[in-house]
């Protein structure tokens, strides 16, 4: 990195955060700190439910997965515009009906408090554990960038975002967020421009489609029905419905932004902003990897993206079997490139014979190449006791750091920087608030001043946001990034939707029914998680359906329910 | 200890959307599921053509 790099960088992050800080000073009371001013706009509360899902790792991982998997993860989203419109239509009048802090305070109000701490906990355990993947992420760019080492880089910009998120509280999220969303896309959009203009001259645009089609990067819609496939249309529209149902309506961090909207109206479109803008975001993400795929067609890329990984293999090649692999590597890949360029040569001649043979021959030298590259990551694992090299994660910051020029870099490392503050303070004040309102003023201190929950919440944000940087320490462990964060979203967010599905629809059961079933139905999630291999977007529909018919069936055996309104006041 | 700016939709802010031309809730549904189906026909045939 460059001077001017450090200076984008730098300058960004700081101005924003300081601003944020800024804005929201003074603001002392407890729903100022939770809730914000509430005067917040519909397109403010669109970016930052926006913002708030899209962290570091959307935008640093994903494009990897366009690289190495293609477009199909994009199924995943096909489920955001059902469910936000079902949240839109169902969840937020009665959120904002009950004038609720948390959406955990609801299940109390409708069943029992026993039920509010059983949702709030859901929350916390796996947003807490999640919270740690998002500090994660931005520490791998910059432990990449700057050599430094990875632990104390994680230490160090999760302790950076605990003091700006304390500092500022729900208004600076906000503020904050519609400045770093600017950033990123301004960094993305210039990495989108930039590839272009460097695939080479002779490539037009249907080109550089068939090239990526042709090696199934473009499958961005598979039909099967085999439930062990992980991206599937039925997965993302079912799976995915449900998950993204989970997020966005019961997970606080989101619920916590739509709420503090002036109006109904305002979080209405909000919401409908980001269901129409989600499933384009993510494609145009994962074709920017797609590209990059294409763009090392032409280029020779690294054996494995991680350069960790690769100075691993390295210090330990005592039988030189490194530079054999390497070697090889190289030499399908130069027999590739030959092929696709005689391809295109046959394809712009009209020699659809010729074009077909030749990209025959480079498809063929290409999987030959990652045969090689599969040797090595296997050499990997077997070396360093079942280490992975993540290289998913690692696509895009390479082609960064080598293809872009000095300030972009900078630009596009701030982007990081940005995504990651921005999701990174939306949790940490969701988690500090749920632990103020659902535990705190609730069990421990019912008659708890403003001040003294401010306080609080300050504290809980600190105390998480350490908690999360405890579980970042050990995310090289995992495999893919996003992928991470959404298997173990999947394996709570079906029963904690299944507990809100009752509240909602099913007036006829009571806390005690809905509590038991929600425990016995987040056991089987996990049974089943550990011994069957189906896709992770399963997980939602089945802790959710299993959470609905365990409350339907014990409910009828105890008899009489015990519920309450669902709109009845507490304090 | 209540949030002082949420109160009670009136029908009025259930209803309107204060959009020029999706005036209704309903419509607004529609535009997004019309999206919806937009971009999955988009990458259907995506992944026909060019796979």
């Amino acid at each position: 990195m460059s001077a001017l790099d450090f200076v984008v960088l730098i300058g960004s992050m700081l101005g924003i955060a300081i601003y944020g800080i800024w804005r929201t000073r003074g603001r002392r009371s407890l729903n100022a700190y939770l809730h914000g001013d509430g005067q917040t706009p519909w397109f403010a509360i669109g970016l930052s439910v926006m913002a708030t899902q899209a962290s570091a790792i959307t935008f640093l991982s994903t494009p990897g997965q366009g690289y190495l998997g293609g477009l199909g993860f994009v199924q995943i989203y096909f489920g955001v515009p059902i469910a936000l419109i079902i949240i839109a239509i169902f969840f937020l009048p009665i959120f904002r009906r009950l004038n609720v802090y948390t959406a955990y305070e609801f299940l109390g109000r409708r069943f029992d408090g026993k039920t509010r701490l059983l949702g709030a906990a859901l929350f916390l355990v796996q947003r807490g554990l999640g919270a740690g993947l998002t500090i994660y992420a931005p520490a791998i760019v910059l432990t990449t960038v700057f050599g430094w080492p990875l632990n104390l880089t994680i230490i160090c910009s999760g302790l950076l975002v605990i003091i700006y998120t304390v500092a500022g509280g729900s208004d600076a999220v906000t503020v904050t967020q519609k400045y770093q969303i600017g950033i990123i896309f301004a960094g993305m959009v210039t990495a989108f421009c930039l590839l272009v203009a460097k695939l080479p001259a002779g490539l037009n645009f249907t080109d550089t489609l068939a090239l990526a089609g042709g090696f199934q990067k473009l499958n961005a819609v598979n039909f099967s029905t085999n439930i062990h496939e992980r991206y599937t249309f039925w997965s993302g529209l079912l799976g995915g419905t449900f998950l993204m149902l989970s997020y966005f309506g019961t997970d606080q961090s989101q619920v916590q932004r739509y709420i503090s909207g002036s109006s109904l109206r305002e979080g209405r479109l909000g919401l409908m902003f980001n269901a129409v803008c989600k499933i384009p975001m993510q494609f145009s993400i994962l074709l920017l990897g797609v590209l990059i795929f294409v763009f090392y067609q032409f280029e020779q890329p690294p054996l494995l993206f991680n350069p960790a990984s690769h100075q691993y293999l390295a210090q330990h090649n005592d039988s030189g079997q490194l530079q054999a692999l390497e070697s090889g590597f190289q030499k399908t890949h130069n027999q590739a490139r030959q092929q696709i360029e005689n391809w295109l040569d046959a394809r712009h001649n009209g020699d659809e014979t010729g074009a077909r043979t030749a990209f025959a021959a480079a498809a063929a030298a290409q999987q030959q190449g990652e045969a090689i590259r599969a040797r090595a990551e296997k050499t990997l694992t077997a070396a360093n006791s079942g280490t992975t090299a993540n290289d998913a994660d690692y696509v895009f910051i390479t082609f960064i750091l080598q293809q872009l020029p000095h300030g972009v870099i900078g630009l596009l490392v701030a982007a990081f920087f940005a995504a990651a503050l921005s999701s990174k303070s939306a949790e940490l004040n969701a988690l500090g608030s749920s632990t103020t309102i659902d535990f705190y003023r609730h069990l421990v201190k019912r008659d708890a001043t403003d001040a003294a929950c401010v306080a609080a919440s300050k504290w809980f944000t600190a105390f998480w946001g350490l908690v999360a940087i405890g579980f970042a320490l050990y995310a090289h462990l995992v495999e893919n990034l996003i992928q991470a964060v959404n298997i173990l979203g999947s394996i709570f967010y079906g029963v904690m939707l299944g507990l809100f599905v009752v509240a909602f629809f099913i007036r006829r059961v009571g806390g005690t029914a809905v509590f038991w079933s929600a425990l016995a139905a987040q056991a089987l999630v996990f049974v089943l998680f550990f011994y069957l291999t189906i896709s992770y977007l399963w997980y939602p529909l089945i802790g959710c359906a299993a959470c609905v018919f365990f409350s339907l069936i014990l409910q009828a055996t105890l008899g009489a329910t015990n519920k309450s309104a669902p709109a009845s006041p507490v304090s | 200890m209540k949030h002082p700016a949420a109160t009670e939709p009136s029908a009025r802010e259930s209803e309107e959307t204060g959009l020029p031309i999706f005036r209704s809730w309903k419509s607004v549904y529609l535009l997004v599921l019309g999206s919806f189906v937009f971009w999955v026909a988009l990458l259907i045939a995506l992944t026909k053509i060019f796979s």
